[in-house]
């Protein structure tokens, strides 16, 4: 998805992950995932590295869609749909 | 689909490979995976109830003189302590914790009340290589 469409996306669930090194944040989208609906959107905050690239590959390994992600001031927001 | 297994051989009980085991635990739970843990030798020590949560007991596995800076680090940089990140994979997946028989006795720890309250058993050696015979990843920290 574009950077454009990924900044109109109003997630409903918002996970910040900001304090926490890997693996925390993709602990913190495992716990969250579950309770959203399939089709609903989630975005992860998180100003870890790691994290940027974890969270698209489990995205494909669970059949999760991985939106993408924006660069903000210092973190990331990572974009995924349920499934 | 029936989940992937993990078995992990927890021989190690010191503060860097038990938060390795902790980190790699978690990546595991993410994925779903099923984990059995054997808690093997040292690892025994650290799982007794004394010891668990008291740092002051456990040491580095190596370049012990760069103890201090990795517990400094972890604390600046929010990272769960090992038996932490163990007790959440528990919560959030199928994790479970078996304490060798042998190991637990070298420190006196003879029977489950004498470990972590999320310790799930005490077994012998024959159940460890069923779970590292059917496992589809098998590790030895």
């Amino acid at each position: 998805m574009e950077t454009t469409n990924l900044m109109t996306i109003v997630a409903e669930k918002t996970v910040d992950a900001r304090g926490t090194a890997c693996p925390g944040p993709l602990l913190e989208a495992k716990k969250a995932i579950g309770i959203l609906e399939i089709g609903q959107i989630m975005e992860v905050l998180s100003a870890d590295e790691g994290t940027r690239v974890d969270i698209p590959k489990w995205c494909t390994k669970q059949g999760h869609e991985y939106l993408g992600t924006l660069e903000e001031n210092g973190y990331y927001k990572i974009f995924l749909r349920k499934n | 689909m029936e989940n992937k297994k993990m078995c992990m051989a927890l021989f190690s009980g010191s503060l860097d490979k038990l938060t390795a085991a902790g980190v790699i635990m978690s990546g595991a739970v993410a994925d779903d995976m099923d984990i059995d843990v054997y808690v093997l030798m040292q690892g025994a020590r650290a799982f007794l109830k004394d010891i668990a949560e008291n740092k002051d007991q456990l040491n580095m596995s190596e370049n012990v003189e760069y103890r201090e800076q990795f517990i400094a680090a972890c604390k600046d940089l929010n990272v769960k302590e090992w038996h932490q990140f163990f007790m959440e994979a528990k919560e959030i997946g199928n994790v479970k914790f078996h304490i060798c028989g042998l190991a637990g006795k070298l420190w006196g720890g003879n029977k489950i009340e004498d470990f972590v309250e999320w310790a799930d058993d005490i077994v012998g050696i024959s159940e460890y290589i069923t779970a590292a015979q059917n496992a589809d990843i098998h590790l030895f920290i």
